[in-house]
């Protein structure tokens, strides 16, 4: 990779870098040994970390590195809300008792037709 | 720049619409506002866990206190520290992120908007849940914000509340990797044009090495709780030490991390106001931008030092790594104690906190190396020490950084000024408190007081020691009474238009938000304010070089 290839893939550099690192520190760690939890923790961190760089990597390749051009949705999206607290009634239904998915399910379901026939929040 | 806006950006498009108004706010997709929002919720439970500490000084500031009885205080110092922790300070770290990283990089909005919404309102109800706790019939959970098994179980913690903790901070911490994945994508690739890597301000490096934190180590907090949850399910999971033991890896494998998730965001807010009211450039931006990712990545490989009075860890292995953790450390405090030397000084409010970040974060730092050492750390574990340390590092260090960010970011994200004297009174306030309520800590601990007893008798020689506590924390309540009122005024005064308008950028600052509006338009850069040419970290700076304009540029580019 030249100076400007190596430029160009800098936030794919980074991110795969600092995964590296950590998997260095993992193989000292090696060395002066620990339980095999550890090892399963701390690797899978790493794979995760490599995996999040390749997709860093492939948006970098399929698109500039500096955008000029932008896409941003200009209303809100008024589905969130709903989904989360669906999500909060799916937590308290482990609380509670599974009753409560009945709540949630519709709720979620709710969320999911909203943002499929794309209702938006009309922001002030 | 140009930014492709819907076919129809008065119409909805075809689309039903939901009101305007408070619920457009709540169902934003305009990062400002999520970041507002983020940044305003955890401001209202600063408060109060604020309020959980006066209690806990109040408990405590007589030996043989009777003020909470001994459930309750449990309560209160297990609500506080995961209040504090999982619900105010990680949360306005990412929520300062959502806000300033967009606007800093020139892009009119986050990357995946929606789910960075999500992320929020995750956060808010888990916040609700955990604190609801309060309301059930035994209270809310009272085991400490690590809460280990077997004390955490079913049988030692049968209340419904415990229940409750668990699902909000699963639901706190999943809304904050959704917000952090957001923030760490537009940094990687939502940049502006003339926006390299290597022109990033200092924050944006800050939220880079934050975010990849939050994605390598907050799941283990998820797993976890899982295995918490699943233990309270069936108690014969925890009857074995491996997963007692396995907990407490779990645990602290996010546990650790997250300190510095809480510290970079504010560090770098320092960095960005030292640099801004010393008229100069940030000193050493280069070291200090790969310092921030290599001290990231050795903070992923000490957790272990939580855990060295359990006999179970690899302790020559979490003490090296500890203790290499000064060199990055070192690297960022020669830049900012760089950049101030030498520089033409201001010293409004963001500059106080940010001058008395540096080395009341030092004492914070030093001890934790102290407490980095396993022969330092077998005396003072579970005791008072280690409450003074975390402390310094998170209210002494963290909190003063964030101080310093509210003051110096408010005129951008509101468009008036926060008032001088008060703010000045608050800042004088808060470092009498600090050091009076944390300093006293070290003492106590070193001397044999535990940390998390409701109490303690006349003859073990604590008294007096709490009692300069407790009265430091009546000054930290007076201080932050201060910031409320501040606060709450000039917004006041800011409604019904008496307040003089701040400008686009009442600091001479250097980097891309102080170039737009105050407050910034939705899209942040719009025709007549848009993104000026990025030629380095400090882009304003080197505009006003270009054109002989502001005192700080005339002073940065010398005789």
């Amino acid at each position: 990779m030249n100076r400007d290839g190596l430029k160009r893939q800098l936030p794919y550099v980074v991110v795969a870098g600092w995964g590296a690192l950590n998997g260095v520190l993992l193989a000292v760690l090696g060395i002066y040994g620990e339980s095999s939890l550890v090892f399963w923790l701390w690797g899978g961190v790493v794979v995760l970390l490599e995996l999040a760089a390749l997709a860093v990597l492939a948006s970098s390749r399929s698109g500039p590195d500096q955008q000029v051009r932008y896409r941003v949705p200009y209303r809100g999206a008024a589905a969130v809300p709903p989904a989360a607290f669906g999500c909060a009634l799916v937590a308290l239904a482990f609380v509670y008792g599974l009753w409560l998915l009945a709540l949630a399910v519709p709720l979620l379901a709710v969320a999911i037709a909203m943002a499929v026939h794309g209702t938006a929040a009309e922001e002030d | 720049m140009t930014v492709a806006p819907p076919a129809d950006k008065e119409g909805t498009g075809g689309r039903p619409v939901a009101p305007s108004g408070w619920l457009g706010w709540a169902a934003s997709t305009d990062h400002k506002r999520i970041g507002l929002l983020t940044v305003a919720t955890s401001l209202v439970l600063l408060l109060l866990m604020g309020v959980l500490a006066l209690l806990m000084r109040g408990q405590l500031a007589q030996p043989d206190g009777h003020f909470l009885d001994p459930l309750t205080y449990n309560q209160v110092f297990t609500i506080h520290g995961s209040g504090m922790i999982y619900m105010v300070m990680t949360p306005f770290a990412i929520g300062m992120g959502v806000y300033l990283v967009p606007l800093q990089i020139g892009a009119p909005g986050i990357a995946a908007p929606r789910l960075t919404l999500l992320g929020y309102w995750l956060y808010v109800l888990g916040a609700v849940m955990m604190l609801s706790g309060f309301a059930t019939p035994n209270g809310a959970h009272a085991d400490g914000w690590f809460s280990y098994p077997p004390m955490a179980d079913k049988e030692h913690s049968p209340s419904i509340g415990s229940d409750l903790w668990i699902g909000g901070v699963m639901l706190a911490t999943t809304g904050v990797i959704i917000m952090g994945w957001a923030v760490l994508w537009t940094v990687l690739r939502r940049r502006a044009r003339g926006m390299t890597m290597l022109r990033l301000p200092v924050f944006c490096w800050s939220m880079i090495a934050t975010c990849l934190m939050v994605i390598g180590a907050f799941p283990a907090l998820l797993a976890a709780l899982t295995l918490l949850a699943v233990g309270r399910a069936d108690a014969s999971v925890f009857a074995s030490n491996v997963w007692n033991i396995g907990y407490q890896h779990l645990f602290w494998f996010y546990g650790h991390p997250v300190v510095y998730v809480m510290f970079f965001p504010f560090l770098a807010a320092v960095a960005e106001v030292l640099a801004v009211f010393s008229g100069r450039r940030f000193f050493g931006y280069k070291g200090t931008a790969l310092s921030l990712l290599v001290f990231a990545a050795i903070s992923m490989s000490v957790w272990g030092h939580h855990m060295f009075a359990t006999g179970q860890a690899t302790n020559d292995y979490y003490s090296l790594t500890s203790i290499t953790l000064l060199v990055p450390a070192g690297v960022e405090y020669f830049g900012m104690v760089g950049t101030v030397l030498g520089g033409r000084l201001r010293f409004p409010v963001p500059m106080l906190f940010a001058l008395a970040f540096i080395p009341q974060f030092l004492i914070g730092g030093l001890t934790g190396i102290m407490i980095g050492t396993p022969v330092i750390d077998y005396h003072v574990t579970d005791s008072y020490f280690i409450v003074a340390h975390l402390h310094y590092v998170l209210f002494a260090g963290s909190a003063f950084g964030l101080f310093a960010a509210v003051y110096y970011w408010f005129p951008k994200v509101t468009g008036v000024m926060l008032g001088e004297r008060l703010g000045r009174l608050h800042f004088w306030l808060l470092v009498i408190g600090t050091n009076l309520t944390f300093l006293p800590m070290f003492a106590l601990g070193y001397l044999g007081m535990p940390r998390r007893v409701a109490t303690y008798a006349t003859f073990d020689g604590f008294a007096w020691l709490n009692l300069l506590a407790s009265v430091g924390a009546g000054v930290l309540a007076l201080a932050m009474t201060a910031f409320t009122v501040n606060v709450l005024w000039t917004l006041r005064k800011a409604s019904l238009g008496r307040c003089e308008p701040a400008g686009d950028n009442p600091w001479d600052a250097h980097t891309l938000e102080w170039a737009t509006t105050s407050p910034p338009p939705r899209l942040n850069f719009v025709p007549g304010r848009t993104v000026p040419p990025v030629t380095s970290f400090a882009p304003l700076l080197d505009l006003g070089q270009r054109e002989g304009g502001t005192p700080a540029a005339k002073e940065a580019s010398g005789p």
